[in-house]
């Protein structure tokens, strides 16, 4: 084919304007990325659980909100939870502490430490935070009652519960749990939800779609991080995770799946952090209406579930347990008469409650998540089967996380629901964060039960000074009892799976998914 | 005076399928489980301050008087407020029923501006994409009828057709971002995140350029004026190009106009597969959370957009064969 003059001017200024059009778009920098060898970038981690639109870290229970508060706020202290050394604590705003006497804990504070938008810490914010949070309305009740905060000086705090009733030991490992405010914040709720304002190892600098772009906090009072921020984003598909490490978008994930965790053995450049988490996942009754009630009905389903079968479905993500609260939290126990698989005892307790065979009794809806806890759709389905081999006419609801999460609390008249699955982690050994959270009527965060019985055991280990009489009660006392009511049946402990790229160094995951990212490096 | 009988024309058809849209999509989400105001309020809210805030909101009227208002307030650029997500525009989920910033929602139209940008990014790499695969396939296909490239391009078109997007996209993103790391394709962080989510949909929408296109351009190459034109001393390629491709281009510039739908849909999976930030990923979650406000305001402006792309695709057929009337 012959080309003329004119035809070769035309094609190839056509060309070169194509070339151009394309060149002004596509950044040069993907194709030739520089090496920063050495050099620290920003952490990209990929929540799989979404924030709440409220930066008030007592108005939620969300733990991917929690984690994200892990890299914001301060905490007086921090509990590593290291099985060779679970009842550790680090102090952080906290110089040292000590308990003075059966209703006062002493907290002497670091000095020099402010808060990210400048103001200094001091004692007064302690006292804010623990008054505010603790009060009955927060809908976070991770504290054991309310409680009062005596300001010695700036920089020394008691914690004081006598007008309370209870031991103020109770804060020991509270304090490694509970995200210090800003005092001029809290006498301002809608600034508090505005923005986190904490005196953590990372700056919230602003919101980017499904991202909170965070940057290094040079005065952090530990030390200045080494990596420059953390991007904290919330991505809902565990696959869309996955690929996302794998292709370099993320530097560290949670939340895997079995077959993920295959895949990530099999590939070079990347690592797993496995470790025995602090979180059980549950299968909550809803008490507070029919018909779960009745006690029968709630013992029925949970002799109708084999719990050994659950755990093949999990794989790697699971691993058995006995109580209503994880094996590395105080006061665990293999708890003796801990409801078991017995399709004989579910009959009987049907019958006893007046449903022979289950006939008789209405569609009971389980509602699940997916795309947050491993495995949920398909042990939900298993234990759905189980429940319906017994009788039981059961209507399985999977719900993407955050319709399940409107649907999870407990509310007046009984939450949404007869049956709802979910977990329950918080970064700290002591078991009230779940025992009373969950099982005192003051607060029954989703199971919504009221018991006189319940209240006045968990009241009972509440008021023990001493630890390990405390400790006994909950074994004998509280455990055995929550074996007879199931309120909830837990029904295995997490095994918390990360995976990050083998550049990423340094960091600590704690057992309940927050992370500590100040010592951490990721090269480019 | 035809181009302004025309637009007045086709602006009115274009206004009464809007409001019968609207119309359906409203009475929809009226009807379907999911109580907006539960969502509103939160998963702790006791049932008062549910029945407290549903009359606030006007939920308890009837259904053609709230159509009404929401009709009322779109005509004033008003789409109305998302349930969950605040001003910053993060997907959130399980606050409590006192949450002071429960008020300080985003709004629709805003939630909308922000993403339509990236998809209509997307959406015309896509289309771009689909050309350069479905041009050289059609053209030849159309211009050799029986032979070998006519079964070639029926061959792709079949292949293209039988892939499922959502499977495509992960393998896609496995082979070209994981595997080889040559294009980014998770998440957004500049146009390149842009080359794989839209071939993806160029893939998908492919098969019906190259089957149009083959089919009438066969057509066009048996009219006389074709058959005489070489006896006008015209060349090949000139025959092809200025006269069998323009007068096929009507069927195709007509399928265009209905292709928008298959690529809107096709936005939504292929967003949300890709982590792309734009209106797709925003309507898949505003499904799933029942954030009615979004859904409704979203499928307000698509189907505006693709009334006002079919009112241009059929203006500019009349421009390229003025004997159409429509």
């Amino acid at each position: 084919m012959a080309i003329d003059r004119r035809d070769f001017l035309k094609r190839s200024s056509m060309a070169a304007a194509l070339a151009a059009s394309g060149a002004s778009l596509i950044n040069a920098g993907f194709f030739a990325s520089p090496a920063y060898a050495g050099s620290s970038k920003a952490i990209n981690f990929l929540s799989a659980e979404n924030l709440t639109g409220n930066w008030d870290p007592s108005s939620h229970t969300t733990l991917g909100q929690i984690n994200f508060e892990g890299f914001v706020f301060g905490y007086l202290t921090r509990a590593p939870m290291r099985p060779e050394n679970p009842d550790e604590l680090v102090m952080e705003l906290a110089e040292s502490m000590e308990l003075l006497d059966e209703h006062t804990l002493q907290f002497k504070l670091k000095k020099g430490v402010t808060f990210h938008n400048g103001e200094p810490f001091t004692a007064a914010d302690v006292k804010a935070t623990f008054e505010y949070a603790s009060g009955p309305d927060r809908p976070a009740q991770w504290y054991p009652g309310r409680v009062t905060v005596d300001v010695i000086d700036d920089h020394t705090a008691n914690v004081n519960t006598k007008a309370h009733g209870y031991p103020a030991s109770l804060f020991w490992f509270l304090s490694a749990f509970l995200p210090i405010m800003s005092a001029k914040d809290v006498a301002n709720p809608a600034t508090l939800a505005e923005r986190p304002n904490g005196t953590g190892a990372f700056k919230f600098v602003r919101q980017d779609g499904n991202t909170s772009v965070l940057e290094a906090n040079p005065d952090f009072v530990l030390g200045a991080p080494k990596v420059p921020g953390v991007n904290f984003t919330f991505v809902g598909d565990a696959t869309t995770r996955m690929l996302s490490l794998l292709s370099g978008e993320a530097d560290i994930i949670e939340r895997l799946e079995a077959e993920q965790v295959e895949t990530i053995k099999s590939k070079e450049g990347f690592s797993l952090n496995k470790a025995v988490s602090v979180e059980n996942k549950y299968l909550w009754f809803r008490c507070s209406k029919p018909p779960f009630n009745d006690y029968r009905l709630r013992r029925a389903v949970c002799h109708s579930i084999d719990r050994d079968i659950i755990l093949e479905v999990l794989g790697v993500s699971g691993t058995p347990s006995n109580a209503w609260i994880s094996p590395v939290k105080f006061g665990y126990v293999d708890t003796p008469n801990y409801p078991k698989y017995d399709p004989d005892m579910a009959q009987k307790f049907l019958a006893d409650a007046g449903f022979p065979g289950g006939k008789g009794l209405p569609k009971l809806e389980y509602i699940t998540s997916v795309g947050f806890y491993p495995k949920t759709k398909e042990y939900g389905e298993v234990i759905t089967a189980m429940l319906q081999e017994q009788g039981f006419d059961i209507e399985f609801s999977a719900m993407e996380i955050a319709a399940w999460a409107d649907r999870l609390y407990d509310r007046p008249g009984g939450g949404p629901g007869h049956m709802i699955d979910c977990g329950w982690a918080t970064g700290s050994p002591e078991p009230d964060l779940v025992l009373r959270t969950h099982f005192h009527s003051s607060s029954k965060r989703i199971c919504g039960i009221e018991d006189a019985e319940l209240d006045a055991v968990l009241d009972k280990e509440r008021n023990a000074t001493d630890p390990a009489v405390r400790k006994k009660v909950i074994q004998e006392e509280l455990m055995p009892m929550l074996a007879e009511k199931t309120p909830a049946l837990s029904l295995f402990t997490s095994v918390f799976i990360h995976a990050y790229r083998d550049e990423l160094k340094g960091m600590y995951i704690y057992p309940n998914g927050m992370m500590d990212a100040v010592n951490a490096t990721n090269e480019a | 005076m035809y181009l302004l009988n025309f637009l007045v024309r086709r602006l009115f058809q274009g206004v009464i399928v809007l409001l019968i849209v609207t119309f359906a999509i409203f009475t929809l989400l009226r009807v379907v489980p999911g109580d907006p105001v539960r969502l509103i309020v939160g998963g702790m809210a006791p049932d008062e301050v549910v029945a407290q805030k549903a009359e606030e909101l006007g939920l308890n009227d009837p259904i053609p008087v709230q159509f009404a208002r929401y009709l009322g307030n779109i005509l004033q650029g008003d789409l109305g407020n998302s349930f969950l997500r605040p001003k910053s525009g993060a997907t959130v989920g399980a606050a409590a029923h006192d949450d002071p910033t429960r008020a300080d929602r985003a709004e629709v139209l805003d939630l909308i501006l922000e993403r339509i940008p990236l998809t209509l990014q997307l959406a015309a790499l896509a289309i771009v994409f689909a050309l350069i695969i479905s041009f050289p396939l059609g053209i030849a296909a159309g211009l050799n009828p029986g032979k070998w490239q006519d079964r070639l391009a029926f061959f792709a078109g079949s292949v293209f057709v039988s892939i499922p997007s959502f499977w495509l996209g992960v393998v896609l993103a496995l082979l070209l971002s994981v595997q080889w790391g040559i294009l980014p394709s998770i998440g957004y962080k500049g146009f390149e995140y842009t080359i794989l989510p839209a071939f993806v949909l160029a893939i998908e929408m492919s098969p019906f350029i190259i089957r149009t296109l083959s089919v009438s351009i066969a057509q066009v190459m048996q009219e006389e004026f074709i058959s005489v034109a070489p006896l006008r001393g015209l060349r090949r390629t000139r025959i092809v190009a200025a006269h069998a491709i323009r007068n096929a281009s009507i069927p195709l510039l007509n399928l265009f106009g209905i292709q928008l739908g298959v690529l809107l849909g096709g936005v939504l999976v292929i967003e949300l597969i890709f982590d792309y930030p734009g209106l797709g990923r925003l309507t898949i979650n505003a499904v799933l959370q029942r954030d009615f406000p979004v859904i409704q305001g979203v499928a307000v402006f698509i189907a505006g957009l693709f009334v006002f792309i079919n009112i241009a695709v059929d203006l500019a057929a009349s421009f390229i064969d003025p004997r159409l009337e429509y």
